[in-house]
């Protein structure tokens, strides 16, 4: 103990604890500085009012060490550095690609066009400053790129394979010149092109700044430490939560809209006191619909991370989270490793679906220690001529609901993280369209000791002359799941003029589906569902919930037990008392009735 | 000590009083124009009726000035009556009436989860009205303004009996495009108020007719829930002023850094929710001019958090994307990011071995381990004493620091589980927390497209000046400035500014296609009701300052940048305005689009009524440096310890200059000066430090 090296050790081992907090803290505030810049540059309402864009930093190696935190892959250097060695990297460099299929699904649809800068410090390779963001058009079938309708990859716009866009500091314009000439809105997309050039510039300067001040070598170590400690908590919670064990679980998508369905995910999880091993290859094939997911095989780790992460603000996910998994077993050629060129456009049904794939594992596993299932999130179409003969596209993304978790409700009416809608001004000032209704849809979260979150009715007029419509949305077949006696969610449809004589339902995953003017596109979501027995609600919640319109008197009395009062609007003690002593038996599942697991 | 008044009007003179009622001090400022004399005290805070407290603040500064109320000629003051309520949820229940179909406006609000948090741990914050508060109104607009589907009165009528059925009498009524024409809202609002007359109105093309609903939905409705609690508590205000035998103007500090009469503010409370930091930023740039620096970055360090603000050309920077309480108000404030880091802020080593500092606070109860209440978590304060930083005693020796309780407490939280020493802990503690600062001070800075070398970095309030050197260094700023009073600064703040309002509207113009004439009338109808405005505040017309901003984006872009408008409104004031644009487009975002067409979004008036000015008391010249060391302090330095001298600030004159490093006490702050520093008091006893050359 009062050994003088042994103690002179310990303390740089102890002070690097300082130091690496420094370092986290800093690189955290690059990712947010870059994602500022991007959100108030960018040019397609995607990206800034949607804000579908993230920024990253890795170092040399491809490691990720901060950036996006929700679900998705970590390997995004990896496809630019099997194309170009780092010995042939300098600085100013600029590397680009948005090819799923070259990139092995670091991004998994075409218009994510992903940008990167190599770091150097004393012309010394230390880091890559990457960013992200999902372009409005870059070609392909029909505006907005991906349709439901691609049946081929190569329909889904102009494919970019890893290239250099910048050679120290000078800019490929004839690259930059032949990808503005696919897009149908070559504007918006220079504008984003430049917001995503001037993002990874400024989190390479702000990396060259921190390394000016705590020098390579340290920063080196931090990384290490900073992923080392990532493996370590991450691995550890994983342990504690999941005993040693085998455990399946099935989930379900309804369509590729292409006559194939319904397909399966099937997921197979194997914990030993030494392996932990994840398997999907029993899974469906692919599809040739546009629902196929080509899953990165760092994305389970990662999401799975970023779920045991979630309430340790003293962590960032990074590349630590990858090693969780000792295997991940794939099968080429099924509906979450498809073979080239499959279309791939409308994955997110898939990914979403294959998210509450691995809730159910984790379900299975703990005894329902996990949130319930939630309905995908909804995109559509909305392409025609402006009353100034200007051709327009609107992709506005609409918003569902998340499952009830053991401690709260689910998300009433959320996109995903960090991703807004089109507020109805903006809406009705940019494009000839009229938002009448933009409200909860009631009843479909589904009833829980924890109520899953509702998802939202959007009703839109068409006034123009003819208009072209796209929608994705998930179908009624397989609602997100309940879990703990929580029961599953209602689903999502997309009707056109409703109460009208010429009401129909458009298929929920199509496109060209066209429209006149004074239509009426109601869209419909569905939520998420239900944690724990309904009758173990707070009848004042319950109460809450009908008033607030999330939850109907029927339901309240049908799945809660709740009765109210003649006007509706307090509760009746005794009649909820009585209903409540009829208690259905549940399960650990549910959709549409209690199961054990589902298959 | 001289002082001058460099501009009189028509506005009564006489001594100014500026209060400023904080969290834990109420803080007062007495300036006395005709002599400079300038006397400051503090109160303690009475969070269960604050203008006890503001009463007790005006006893003491007429006390301590010895001078009468009646020769008081204005009073000024800064409030978090709106923001406490705001962010403790302790408002009235609101009714708002939205447009059909949009019921569920806060509930869905932007549908997402903020950018930082997990999705599966976040959850949805309750809002601040239920949807059953909300009533919905047929009747419709388009974007231009034109009437779609006239406004249904008898729905409207309905609601308001309603509303009073309900026993509800605030309400926010929020019409789709009203800022494009407030017609079906203004009409809405005569309906209710004669239906429910008790009803205390706020209309959303009043409050802020600029588009996206949501966000002024917000800011109405919010504008609803303070409303009743200022317009009570600016009675009292004005009772207690009259009771201290005072008949001078009473005003009240807005979120936006400018002044305005109560009545004002009765109708626009939601506009002194920012109240007290912005006038700590209004008093850093007067401070900073005073001494010749006009682009500043200030950061007021408080016991739980530090406000951190951008001011160029001695103005502070307003924003209109900000948020109370994570609600977003899209009024116009003083561009001020606030963050849990401050002199009470706690640190721990997480699990997993890392340490972290705050956002927890040990706040003024029972405050660091070291005021011996019962803290038992190091803070930060427990790291300076820990460090030598501080000396032991703090309001010139009336308060004792127990400095070997900050030791232990750190050695057995901290030290011994990082395998760290005493020292080495403390010092970690503090560089994180800088670390979390710094981050905040670039978002003000660099990500507004500012170089912080060129910034005087202005540390103030209790705990900024022990953290200004080091600041200073990690950040780049040259220059220090610790202004004469510290801890009281935005008291100081309030007596040098001026009346303000701003008057804004959206009035879209699609690229290319401007319409002059239609700028020219929006422009026009914003600048009388300025001039209404002044002339209600009786401003004489040579104290009118009125400027024009336009808001602009370029086609396609979702967020805009605000720009001055010169001169009138033609073609040449509009051909500048774009090339301004493009120029601000490029010093903040590293690019611009020249080939880009660019959308007008909304025209803004900003009017300031010009206060009688004030120019700081000067400080005379008082002998070397060394004649103002009291004391001598073992300092633990990361090179080493060392010992350093204590300074007396109040000794310390004019022209005095000394080396780091050093510590300067003074009764409501302390200083710290870092080796390799040095530190020289100005003309009007501020502390200029700069890195020895």
């Amino acid at each position: 103990m009062n050994d003088i090296p042994s103690k002179a050790a310990a303390a740089e081992v102890a002070a690097d604890a300082i130091t690496i907090e420094l370092i986290r803290g800093a690189m955290k505030s690059i990712q947010n500085e870059m994602e500022a810049l991007i959100e108030r540059t960018a040019m397609s309402a995607f990206i800034r009012e949607k804000k579908d864009f993230y920024a990253g930093l890795f170092d040399e190696r491809g490691r990720f060490l901060v950036g996006k935190s929700r679900p998705g892959s970590s390997d995004l250097i990896g496809p630019i550095l099997e194309q170009y060695p780092a010995e042939s990297m300098r600085a100013g460099d600029l590397y680009w690609y948005n090819d799923c299929y070259t990139a092995r699904g670091a991004v998994s649809h075409s218009p994510d066009q992903v940008l990167v800068a190599p770091v150097f410090h004393q012309g010394e390779l230390v880091a890559f400053s990457q960013a992200w963001a999902h372009f409005s058009d870059i070609g392909g079938m029909h505006a907005g790129s991906i349709s439901p309708n691609c049946t081929e990859y190569y329909q889904e716009g102009l494919i970019i394979p890893p290239v250099r866009l910048a050679t120290e500091g000078r800019v490929n314009e004839d690259l930059l010149r032949v990808f503005l000439r696919n897009s149908r809105f070559p504007d918006a997309v220079r504008g984003d092109m430049r917001a995503l050039m001037a993002a990874v510039n400024l989190g390479d300067r702000r990396m060259q700044d921190l390394l000016a001040r705590f020098g390579v070598p340290k920063m080196r170590a931090v990384f290490d430490a900073l992923i080392e400690r990532v493996r370590r908590v991450v691995r550890e919670r994983f342990r504690d939560l999941v005993p040693n064990g085998t455990y399946r679980f099935v989930d379900t998508v309804d369509s590729d809209g292409h006559g194939s369905g319904p397909i399966k995910l099937r997921w197979k999880l194997d914990v030993t006191p030494d392996r932990i091993v994840l398997d999907a290859r029993e899974s469906d094939d692919q599809v040739r619909g546009p629902v196929n997911y080509l899953m990165s095989m760092t994305e389970p780790a990662m999401t799975f991370g970023s779920f045991l992460l979630a309430d340790m603000k003293e962590h960032t996910l990074n590349a630590g989270a990858e090693s969780l998994f000792d295997e991940l077993h794939v099968r080429e050629g099924s509906i979450l490793q498809p073979r080239f060129p499959a279309p791939l456009g409308q994955r997110s049904i898939t990914k979403m679906r294959n998210l509450g794939a691995y809730l159910g594992l984790l379900g299975v596993a703990t005894g329902g220690k996990m949130p319930a299932a939630h309905t995908g999130y909804v995109i559509w179409n909305v392409r025609g001529r402006n009353s100034r003969g200007q051709p327009f596209l609107m992709s506005d993304g609409v918003a569902v609901g998340y499952g009830g978790r053991a401690t709260a409700d689910g998300h009433d009416a959320i996109y995903l993280v960090a991703q807004e809608n089109y507020p109805a001004e903006f809406v009705e000032a940019a494009y000839p369209l009229r938002v009448r209704r933009y409200s909860i849809n009631a009843d479909t979260g589904g009833a829980g000791r924890w109520r899953g979150g509702c998802g939202v009715v959007r009703e839109m007029e068409i006034l123009c002359d003819e208009a072209m419509v796209s929608v994705r949305i998930e179908g009624d077949a397989n609602p997100p799941w309940g879990v703990s006696g929580g029961r599953c969610a209602g689903s999502g449809r997309c009707v056109v003029n409703p109460g009208r004589p010429d009401e129909r339902l458009l298929p929920p995953l199509s496109d060209g589906n066209i429209l006149k003017r004074g239509d009426v596109v109601r869209i419909e979501t569905g939520g998420g569902g239900g944690w724990g027995h309904p009758f173990d609600r707070e009848p004042e919640r319950v109460l809450a919930d009908v008033l607030g319109g999330f939850v109907s008197r029927e339901s309240a009395e049908r799945d809660y037990g709740v009765v109210l009062s003649a006007n509706g609007r307090a509760i009746d003690i005794e009649a909820t008392a009585e209903r409540r002593k009829d208690r259905p038996t549940t399960k650990l599942f549910h959709r549409h009735e209690y199961f054990e697991t589902l298959e | 000590m001289t002082g001058s008044v460099s501009n009189s009007a028509s506005i009564a003179d006489g001594v100014l009083i500026g209060v400023d009622t904080g969290g834990t001090f109420t803080d007062v400022a007495l300036l006395d124009p005709a002599s400079g004399a300038l006397w400051v005290s503090k109160t303690s805070s009475t969070p269960d009726d604050p203008s006890r407290g503001f009463a007790q603040g005006i006893a003491d500064g007429l006390a301590v000035g010895g001078v009468e109320g009646a020769s008081v000629g204005r009073v000024l003051h800064g409030t978090t009556v709106a923001t406490n309520l705001i962010l403790e949820r302790k408002g009235p229940s609101v009714a708002i009436l939205v447009t059909e179909g949009f019921k569920h406006i806060l509930e869905i609000g932007r549908h997402d989860i903020p950018r930082k948090s997990n999705l599966f741990t976040w959850v949805k914050p309750v809002r601040p009205v239920p949807p059953q508060h909300i009533w919905e109104i047929p009747g419709r607009l388009s974007h231009e303004g034109d009437i779609l589907e006239p406004l249904d009165e008898a729905v409207v009528r309905k609601a308001a009996r309603e509303i009073a059925a309900e026993g509800i009498s605030t309400v926010a009524i929020v019409l789709l495009h009203s800022y494009a024409n407030p017609e079906h809202e203004r009409r809405a609002a005569e309906i209710v108020r004669a239906e429910h007359p008790q009803a205390l109105v706020s209309v959303s093309s009043d409050i802020l007719p600029v588009f996206r609903e949501y966000e002024r939905c917000v800011t109405t409705l919010l504008n609803a829930y303070v409303m009743p609690a200022v317009s009570t508590y600016v009675e009292r205000l004005e009772q207690r002023t009259k009771e201290a035998g005072i008949g001078a103007p009473l005003l009240l500090m807005k979120s936006s850094g400018g002044v305005t009469s109560t009545q004002s503010a009765r109708r626009k409370p939601v506009e002194t929710a920012l109240s007290g930091p912005a006038a700590g930023a209004v008093g850093a740039a007067f401070v900073g001019a005073a001494s010749g620096f006009r682009d500043i970055l200030t950061n007021d360090i408080g016991g739980t958090s530090a406000d951190i603000a951008l001011i160029l050309g001695s103005t502070p920077r307003l924003t209109t994307v900000s948020a109370i309480g994570g609600w977003r108000v899209g009024l116009p404030m003083v561009d001020i990011m606030t963050i849990g880091a401050g002199g009470g802020s706690i640190a721990r080593v997480s699990r997993a071995g890392g340490l972290v500092v705050g956002p927890e606070s040990a706040g003024a109860q029972p405050g660091p381990v070291c005021y011996g209440r019962g803290g038992t978590e190091p803070t930060t304060t427990d790291a300076h004493v820990a460090l030598g930083h501080l000396p032991p005693y703090l309001l010139g020796g009336r308060f004792e620091l127990d400095v070997e309780a900050s030791r232990r407490a750190i050695e057995t939280r901290i030290a011994q589980p990082l395998g760290l020493s005493i020292e080495a802990a403390a010092r970690g503690m503090l560089d994180v927390l800088d670390n979390n600062m710094v981050g905040a001070m670039r978002v003000v800075s660099v990500e507004r497209g500012i170089d912080p070398g060129e910034l005087v970095l202005v540390p103030f309030g209790g705990a900024g000046p022990l953290h200004g050197a080091s600041l200073a260094r990690l950040m780049g700023c040259k220059t220090t400035l610790v202004p004469p009073a510290p801890g009281v600064l935005s008291a100081l703040g309030l007596l040098v500014s001026n009346l303000r309002a701003e008057f804004a509207r959206t009035c879209m113009q699609r690229a290319g296609h401007y319409d002059m004439a239609q700028l020219g009338a929006v422009f026009d109808e914003l600048t009388h009701e300025a001039i209404a405005w002044l002339d209600n505040e009786n401003v004489p017309p040579a104290s009118r300052l009125l400027t024009k901003q336009a808001s602009l984006r370029y086609k396609e872009q979702g967020f805009e940048l605000d720009v001055l408008w010169s001169g009138q409104v033609d073609d040449a004031a509009l051909a500048a305005l774009l090339e301004s644009f493009h120029a601000t487009h490029q010093r903040i975002y590293g690019f611009s689009l020249p080939a880009m067409p660019i959308e007008i979004v909304t025209l803004r008036v900003d009017a300031v009524g010009m206060l009688p000015q004030v120019t700081l008391p000067e400080v005379p010249e008082r002998g070397p440096a060394s004649s103002a060391i009291i004391g001598k302090q073992r300092v633990a330095f990361a090179a080493g310890p060392s010992d350093v001298p204590i300074y007396d600030r109040n000794k310390l004159g004019c022209g005095a200059c000394f080396d780091g490093p050093a510590i300067v006490t003074q009764l409501d702050a302390t200083t710290l000066i870092l080796p390799g520093q040095v530190a020289e008091v100005d003309k009007f006893g501020s502390i200029v430090v700069r890195e020895k050359s």
